[in-house]
C-alpha cells in the first residue's frame, strides 16, 4: 500500500463515526404527550408526572399509562391491539394510534424526530 | 467503399486495444449478473466485485480503459439483467459515474500515488454517495433516509477494501509473471 492510499484508508475511518454520529442520533427524550380521543378533544399531559389516563371511545375504554417519561397503552377494547403492541413511546415524535377506537398518542419533545411517514 | 449494389459499406476495424477492453467488459459484466442474483440483507448493498476487473484495468491499461470497463458494464449489465433505465440502473449508472470521475481525480496524484486499495476505497465510497444522492433526490426524498447512510457507507469501505486487497493480490500475481525473478510488491 502507498502513502495515498493510508491516507485514504484513514479518511475513510474517520468518515464513519462522524456520518453515524450525525445521522442517527436519536432526537431528543419527549417533554409531553398529546392523547386525541374520539370526539377530536385534546388532551395534553407532561410526561414527567407518573398517571394513567382513561379515554373513552367508539368502543370502550382505552386506558394509557406514562410512567418515567415514557408512554404506552395499558389496554385498549380493540381487536388488533396494534397500538398496545407499539410499546412504549419515549422519543419525541414518537406516534401510535388505536384506529378501531379512534385514539391516538403522540410524544411532543424539542426535536421531532420525523414530521412525516410514508409506506 | 462502393460495392456492386451501389451501397456504400462502413467498415469497423477493432483494434487490439477494443478486445482488450471488450473482453475485461465481459468478464466485468459476467461478475455483474452472478452478482445480481445474491441476496442481499439490505436494498443496496452488494460486494460489487465487479469494480475489481475496472481497476485492474486502471493500472494495467489506463483510465480511459477503466471507463470503458465500467460504463460497458453497467450498460450490457442493465439490458442483460432487465433493468435497462430503471432506477436501478440509474442508481448503478450514477454510482458507476462517480466512481470512474474520482479514480480519474485520483489518478493525477503526484508521486507514486495511489495503489488498488486506495482506488478501490474511494471509487467504492463514491459509489455508494452518489446512489445515495440520486435515490435522495429522485426516489425517495425525505429525510429519513439519511439513517441509511452511514450503513451503505460502512458497507462500502468494507467491500471496498476488500475488494482493494483483491485486486493487490491480482497486481502481484500478474507482476509475479511477468519477471518471475521479482518478488511480490
Amino acid at each position: 500500500m502507498t502513502r495515498a492510499d493510508y491516507f485514504v484508508l484513514a479518511g475513510a475511518v474517520l468518515l464513519l463515526p462522524y456520518l453515524y454520529a450525525s445521522y442517527w442520533q436519536r432526537g431528543g427524550a419527549g417533554e409531553e404527550v398529546r392523547i386525541v380521543g374520539a370526539d377530536g378533544k385534546e388532551i395534553l399531559a407532561s410526561l414527567r408526572e407518573d398517571r394513567e389516563v382513561h379515554v373513552e371511545g367508539p368502543l370502550g375504554t382505552s386506558v394509557i399509562e406514562i410512567h418515567d417519561g415514557k408512554a404506552r397503552f395499558v389496554s385498549s377494547p380493540c381487536h388488533g391491539q396494534l397500538c398496545v403492541h407499539a410499546g412504549w413511546l419515549h422519543f419525541g415524535g414518537e406516534f401510535t394510534a388505536c384506529l378501531p377506537n379512534h385514539i391516538s398518542l403522540a410524544v411532543i419533545g424539542p426535536e421531532l424526530r420525523y414530521d412525516t411517514i410514508n409506506f | 467503399m462502393q460495392n456492386d449494389t451501389g451501397l456504400r459499406t462502413l467498415t469497423f476495424t477493432a483494434t487490439r486495444e477494443d478486445y482488450r477492453i471488450a473482453w475485461l467488459a465481459a468478464l466485468a459484466i459476467t461478475i455483474h449478473i452472478a452478482e445480481s442474483m445474491l441476496p442481499s440483507p439490505l436494498p443496496g448493498i452488494k460486494p460489487g466485485l465487479a469494480n475489481i476487473v475496472t481497476i485492474a484495468a486502471l493500472h494495467l491499461y489506463g483510465w480511459r480503459a477503466a471507463v470503458w470497463v465500467s460504463l460497458l458494464r453497467v450498460v450490457v449489465g442493465g439490458i442483460l439483467i432487465g433493468t435497462f433505465l430503471t432506477p436501478t440502473f440509474l442508481l448503478s449508472f450514477s454510482g458507476a459515474l462517480a466512481a470512474v470521475a474520482v479514480i480519474g481525480l485520483g489518478s493525477l496524484l503526484p508521486g507514486r500515488g495511489l495503489g488498488p486499495v486506495g482506488y478501490c476505497l474511494l471509487a467504492s465510497m463514491a459509489h455508494i454517495a452518489a446512489q445515495f444522492y440520486v435515490a435522495y433526490r429522485l426516489f425517495i426524498p425525505h429525510e429519513a433516509l439519511f439513517g441509511l447512510l452511514p450503513v451503505l457507507m460502512t458497507a462500502g469501505v468494507g467491500f471496498g477494501l476488500a475488494s482493494g486487497f483483491l485486486v493487490q493480490a491480482m497486481m502481484a500475481h500478474f507482476n509475479n509473471d511477468a519477471n518471475p525473478d521479482t518478488p511480490a510488491a
